[in-house]
């Protein structure tokens, strides 16, 4: 799945498109919004699906190493959070859904069900 | 009264008053009588105890205050036997352990009161502060961090052999403005030196969830990184307040942590054990009141017995 297909799926707009924005392909989507969990996760380049706008949002994705997040439930992010996400280099989408929907859009476009 | 101000001192100090809380710097051991008790009975408690103040109670609830001024008047007008509740002030300004000494700072300058009760949530009396505790308290606390700073420093000095990189790190408890720095900076070490991905990771994870375990559950302290070709070794060094149960602490799901910790996406109780998983070593050693420390070490190359 590429991020655009990742736009497309979650209605969503792209807040910071990282350089590999064209050619990343994303494999896991992990929705979680405990960073404590995301931390304990083995997947390498996931796509982190999250309703917590925090600034550790960007820290705990860049320390995994995700390819990119999510921000669910059509919350502003924390300008703080964007600054950080193009420091670092990650793409970070904004979607109006909710958790659940983005999450299920995302693994019927990972199933190639859609 | 206390030449600070809150709001055009030094960023340090800045920081400093909204960090400490008023429990960080009152004295708690206080004096209190029953409301009952006669001004003289209290004018001995002032002198023997050397206070200017006795806060009145009844059922640990604070409902007065009887300073040395109320105790001049009642020699001069003749009524020193009386009990305080007929002479205490009612209408007391009372601070709240969990507010940050700037609060108390404003407090002393808008009233000029030369003292404050101190309460808890359960508006029982903990404590008494004065002017002269919140300088001390400062002072101290200043002293504490300087020494911190020069630690790091000497560290920071020390030559590093060829290959080798450290860096120190302070991290200040509830920072959650740089929280997760000194991880980023670990990171894009590894990143420059060409380690592996999945070992970047590995070591990246080990040193954020140490960081935030700093920040979170410490009194503050520090993150030291030693890395060579063979290893990288991070330490978390902090001063407090130690943990009980270093078994409990490495049980996961188990956590200390508030609801406003949890609120910010961690406290899940996974800090200490997930920083195990991902390392090739790890010690955690702690004293309750002195402080706790975590070795954990990603080997950078493999070595036998390493996990997969």
């Amino acid at each position: 799945m590429t991020f655009d297909q990742v736009l497309e799926a979650v209605s969503g707009e792209p807040a910071y498109r990282s350089s590999r924005w064209a050619t990343q392909t994303v494999d896991h989507v992990v929705t979680c919004d405990l960073m404590s969990d995301v931390l304990v996760t083995d997947h390498d380049e996931i796509l982190l699906v999250t309703s917590l706008p925090s600034d550790q949002v960007a820290r705990t994705a860049d320390m995994v190493g995700a390819c990119g997040v999510v921000l669910v439930n059509g919350k502003p992010p924390q300008p703080s959070l964007v600054e950080l996400c193009t420091h670092l280099d990650l793409t970070l989408i904004l979607s109006p859904l909710g958790s659940f929907e983005a999450s299920w859009r995302l693994g019927q476009r990972l199933l190639g069900r859609v | 009264m206390i030449p600070i101000d809150p709001n055009a001192s030094p960023s340090a100090l800045l920081e400093l008053i909204y960090r400490l809380k008023v429990k960080d710097i009152m004295t708690g051991q206080v004096k209190s009588v029953e409301k009952d008790t006669s001004l003289r009975e209290i004018q001995r408690i002032m002198r023997e105890n050397k206070v200017s103040g006795v806060p009145i109670v009844e059922d640990g609830r604070l409902v007065g205050m009887i300073s040395v001024d109320d105790i001049i008047r009642a020699l001069d007008q003749g009524y020193i036997d009386s009990p305080a509740v007929v002479h205490m002030s009612r209408k007391l300004v009372v601070l709240e352990d969990d507010m940050p000494v700037s609060f108390a700072i404003s407090s002393f300058e808008k009233y000029q009161y030369g003292r404050f009760p101190v309460i808890n949530r359960a508006r029982e009396l903990v404590g008494i502060v004065t002017s002269r505790d919140v300088t001390s308290g400062l002072l101290l606390e200043m002293n504490r961090s300087l020494e911190e700073m020069e630690r790091v420093l000497n560290l920071q000095a020390s030559p590093e052999p060829i290959g080798q990189v450290k860096r120190v790190f302070l991290v200040q408890q509830f920072d959650y403005e740089n929280a997760g720095r000194a991880s980023t900076e670990l990171k894009k070490i590894l990143q420059d030196r060409g380690v592996d991905r999945a070992l970047q990771r590995k070591a990246a994870v080990a040193s954020y969830e140490l960081e935030m375990n700093l920040v979170n559950h410490s009194l503050g302290g520090r993150l030291i990184f030693h890395i060579d070709d063979e290893k990288a070794t991070i330490e978390a060094v902090d001063q407090g307040p130690g943990i009980p149960d270093l078994a409990k602490a490495m049980t996961e799901g188990f956590s200390t942590a508030n609801d406003w910790i949890r609120s910010l996406g961690f406290g899940a109780g996974m800090g200490l054990p997930n920083t195990k998983r991902v390392s090739d070593e790890f010690d955690l050693q702690s004293t309750v009141g002195k402080g706790t420390q975590v070795r954990a070490v990603v080997h950078l190359k493999p070595q036998p017995g390493d996990k997969p």
